[in-house]
């Protein structure tokens, strides 16, 4: 049954399709283009930090930049292109034609984009875009100290976005739990899916009391007393962090799955400890929505001592996945193509985000570490290093699925080699200003003995980084004007989603889906076919 | 007479920090040093050669198990730790109590034994003097929005939330001229809400008190 | 497999242990609070799932045949039009009170069509159903 407006194809019918696949790229080029956005609000403040009383922007400006810096990436690029993958990836793995709940989720994608816009319309505002920091406290966020509609409409702003985000990841916790193909049991999903359900179900659970604080917050700013006193900041913490801490493991978690996807087919062997991988996803999750408070180890008002026991606790899921990665690794027959070299980054540099994690997981080493370039270095490692790169590695992976052509090898290799010494340069230097007393959030800093130099650094990296970001961008658009055709299976891949078309068909799946056996079923078929023609060989050479 | 040693938040970052930071570059050389090996012994080989093994229950139990114990000394360091800067210097009785009061921008110093009060930030730069090796008391509390009171030199910040006044209990264990800086967004000029401490030798510091804080 | 729910019943326990650890660690009412919030839509959906789960068994090999058509929408402008009204009443709060009952208005409007959409899948899929049973 196709409804009058689809017919009218073109703009409208792009725009109102439910087709889980279309609404996942709108989805995924409106978060691209956030990135852009974001990307041009950091390299504005590498500018300003790049000397000492830096002068070119006025501190009001600044503390613009940094919030609208961290809330587009936070809520319009990361976690937005997070849902968008699983909402494309998910239902094409799993062996379903569509996404449960269609409308739902397009009107989830159209909220979403329209909180994003309205965040940024505070730009156009008289007291400018929000400028109480991502993070926005009270009573610094509240209506006596940073007054005017440009705040109010990053408070709306981000309770739309979050809102819509809620929905689109509630239908795919849905389409998981009811749209599996038949012999697709749940410990048979490929680990991209696991690692999607973890995310939705982190999604679902704390990203209400997220719009719950936001319109607490907006209330608050417009007359009634609600956080009140030490309590009421501290209330107001409690509630931001449950949403703040697991939004940072929605930001990680497909982007493990795609790069643990883009290793496997690399190493032509499946993903190891498939079994440990999911408990370990599993208790990952868990555990990340028991650790918010180590953001307000320094506040004096929350156990310490409980959130230090949990997030130190991360330890231990971490590990078994970096083992799963030498697992599949070791034996296996590697080709390092851009997706695999991305992906082996990935996990490198993840860990340094990790492990200063843990560092930080510690209240005696976060009396020092809190709000100081330290932890920017941390978030940015697990962030941008680690799961931007995740992205790429999905990016180069899947991409010719998506639009049936091929992705320039060359440029990808010149983009990852530019993008790994931009962002080191950029944000390991930070590890040694912050130790060395330089807080966040600050538009100017005093002349320091080595802080200039290690600033000028981080803002040649930033540059870096905007080259390679823009290499990828140049890469793009070579290779869909000048297509090499990919077909449906140009890694030899292991999961459901290389065995139709390139891009897939409007319901996925034309021909009958494989048999499946388990998480990697092309694998599984590949290796038969390739025993039964061994046993023909070895037959036809023994004559009878 | 046994005398206590005075807990130093210097002295505990730095003895954790001894211990993490090693684990943690141990941690990552060999995590490296294994997928480079794996990348480049199994690079290039044909597909059919690839293991078709894909778990080892037993050796992620053993290793998880491993894990475990690893985070079970690390919450062990970290909770002695921060029993020591949190709990035990609450009980250590103070030479000295300063009350420190944060507005946007600057902060306020006061002696209440002594009857002096200094002030730092956009309002000019007088320093924070101090004893080393006593016990200080501060009292922090917050004229507006949230600040935090940080000293690299100790390692150590605290936010001050309006609405309750936090106590800490500090001591420097070195002599000289140290920076202070709020460490928490509070708006505008937060940049500028920095401060000096000068840590003095308990003489020194009596000299400059009982002159009502005039001379350095 | 109840319908997908089992992966959801297994957090939720994981998650209540850390909230009942939490509660005996820290005596936190709005900790709590959160955590319950959490562990209560996680089983929600544990139990929706569980209630409308079909009795298809996990089976190998080759997927059996559909015994009923799936109606899958190709294009929704009632959607797309829910998520203008919701964002209209929202921007509206503080832009112009004007833009909360265009909102209003239009959500009404908007929530019409895509029930019509809905029932117009449902009498096509019920019409497959009769003409199939011919």
């Amino acid at each position: 049954m196709r409804s009058r407006r689809s017919r009218s194809g073109g703009w409208v019918g792009a725009l109102t399709s439910t087709d889980h696949k279309r609404i996942g790229v709108h989805l995924g080029l409106a978060s691209f283009a956030f990135f852009l956005l974001g990307g041009v609000f950091a390299v504005m403040m590498r500018a300003q930090l790049a000397e000492p009383n830096g002068q070119l922007v006025s501190d009001n400006t600044y503390s613009e930049l940094f919030t609208m810096h961290g809330s587009t990436m936070i809520y319009l690029f990361v976690t937005p292109m997070a849902i968008a993958l699983s909402m494309y990836l998910v239902p094409l793995q799993i062996g379903a034609i569509s996404i449960a709940g269609p409308r739902a989720a397009l009107a989830g994608f159209w909220t979403w984009l329209a909180g994003g816009l309205i965040m940024q319309s505070g730009w156009l505002s008289a007291d400018g875009a929000g400028r109480a920091g991502l993070f926005s406290p009270v009573p610094l966020s509240n209506g006596t100290n940073t007054p005017g509609v440009g705040q109010d409409l990053w408070v709306l702003g981000v309770i739309l976005a979050a809102s819509g985000m809620v929905v689109m990841a509630g239908c795919v916790l849905v389409t998981i739990a009811r749209r599996r193909a038949p012999g697709m049991a749940l410990l048979r999903m490929p680990v991209f899916s696991w690692t999607g359900l973890v995310t939705v179900l982190m999604v679902v659970g704390s990203f209400p009391v997220l719009i719950v604080a936001m319109i607490l917050l907006y209330i608050d700013r417009h007359g009634a007393n609600i956080y009140s006193g030490f309590s009421g900041a501290i209330d107001y913490q409690d509630l931001f962090w449950f949403f703040g801490h697991p939004v940072v493991y929605v930001m990680f978690f497909p982007y493990l799955g795609a790069a643990a996807e883009a290793i496997a087919v690399g190493a032509n062997k499946r993903w190891f400890g498939y079994k440990a991988f999911v408990a370990s996803v599993m208790a990952f999750a868990a555990l990340s929505m028991s650790v918010w408070a180590h953001h307000m180890f320094t506040t004096g008002g929350v156990t310490n001592q409980y959130f230090a026991f949990t997030s130190t606790a991360l330890v231990i899921p971490a590990g078994i996945e970096y083992f799963d990665v030498a697992g599949t690794l070791v034996g296996g027959a590697l080709v390092l193509r851009c997706s695999m070299l991305f992906a082996l980054t990935f996990f490198v540099q993840f860990l340094i985000g990790g492990l200063s994690g843990i560092f930080v997981a510690s209240p005696v080493l976060d009396y020092s570490a809190n709000n100081t370039y330290f932890l920017i270095a941390h978030f940015h490692y697990t962030l941008f290093a680690g799961s931007v790169f995740g992205f790429f590695a999905g990016v180069y992976h899947w991409f010719p699925k998506l639009t049936g052509a091929l992705l320039r090898e060359r440029l990808g290799k010149i983009q990852l080699a530019v993008m790994i010494v931009g962002t080191n340069l950029t944000f390991f230097p930070m590890f040694l200003v912050g130790e060395d007393g330089m807080p966040r959030r600050i538009s100017r800093y005093a002349e320091h003995p080595g802080w200039a130099t290690l600033n000028r650094l981080e803002t040649a990296g930033s540059v870096l980084i905007a080259v390679g970001v823009a290499i990828f961008v140049a890469n793009v658009w070579v290779s869909l004007r000048h297509r090499e055709p990919a077909g449906d299976d140009p890694w030899r891949g292991h999961t459901l989603e290389w065995a139709t078309s390139s891009p897939p068909p409007p319901l996925n799946y034309e021909a009958p889906i494989p048999p499946i056996r388990s998480y990697a079923p092309l694998l599984d078929l590949r290796e038969e076919a390739a025993d039964r023609e061994r046993r023909e060989r070895e037959q036809a050479g023994a004559p009878a | 007479m046994t005398l206590i040693a005075l807990i130093s938040t210097r002295h505990e970052y730095d003895a954790l920090f001894s211990v993490y930071v090693p684990i943690a570059l141990g941690v990552f050389v060999v995590i490296v040093i294994v997928i480079l090996a794996a990348v480049l012994r199994y690079r290039g080989r044909p597909p059919e050669k690839a293991a078709r093994w894909s778990e080892h229950n037993g050796l992620e139990a053993g290793y998880a198990l491993l894990l475990t114990a690893t985070v079970a000394f690390l919450l062990y360091l970290t909770f002695s730790a921060e029993h020591r800067v949190d709990t035990v210097s609450a009980r250590e009785r103070p030479s000295l109590t300063v009350d420190v009061t944060a507005a946007k921008w600057e902060w306020q110093f006061s002696y209440p034994r002594y009857g002096i009060t200094v002030r730092s930030g956009t309002v000019g730069r007088q320093p924070l003097v101090v004893p080393v090796d006593q016990a200080i008391r501060f009292r922090l509390a917050s004229a507006d929005v949230i600040h935090s009171l940080w000293i690299p030199q100790l390692r150590f910040k605290r936010a001050l939330i309006p609405g309750a006044t936090e106590t800490v209990t500090l001591t420097f264990t070195n002599a000289g001229t140290f920076t202070g800086q709020c460490a928490e967004f509070c708006g505008l000029r937060h940049a500028d809400m920095v401060f000096t401490v000068r840590a003095l030798s308990p003489a020194a510091f009596a000299s400059w008190a009982r002159a009502g804080g005039r001379t350095a | 497999m109840r319908g997908g729910a089992i992966p959801l019943l297994a957090w939720a326990s994981v998650l209540a242990v850390l909230m009942a650890i939490n509660w005996i660690w820290t005596g936190d009412a709005i900790q709590v609070g959160m955590f319950g919030f959490a562990v209560a839509a996680i089983l929600t959906n544990a139990i929706a799932f569980i209630v409308r789960a079909r009795r298809d068994a996990v089976r190998r090999g080759p997927p059996p045949p559909a015994r009923e058509p799936e109606a899958v929408p190709t294009a929704s402008l009632g959607a797309v039009l829910v998520a203008v009204a919701a964002t209209s009443i929202v921007f509206g709060l503080a832009f112009g009170r004007f833009l909360v009952y265009f909102g209003a208005g239009l959500l009404v409007v908007a929530a019409a069509m895509v029930l019509r959409e809905v029932m117009a899948e449902r009498r096509e899929r019920r019409a497959w159903r009769t003409r199939e049973q011919r």
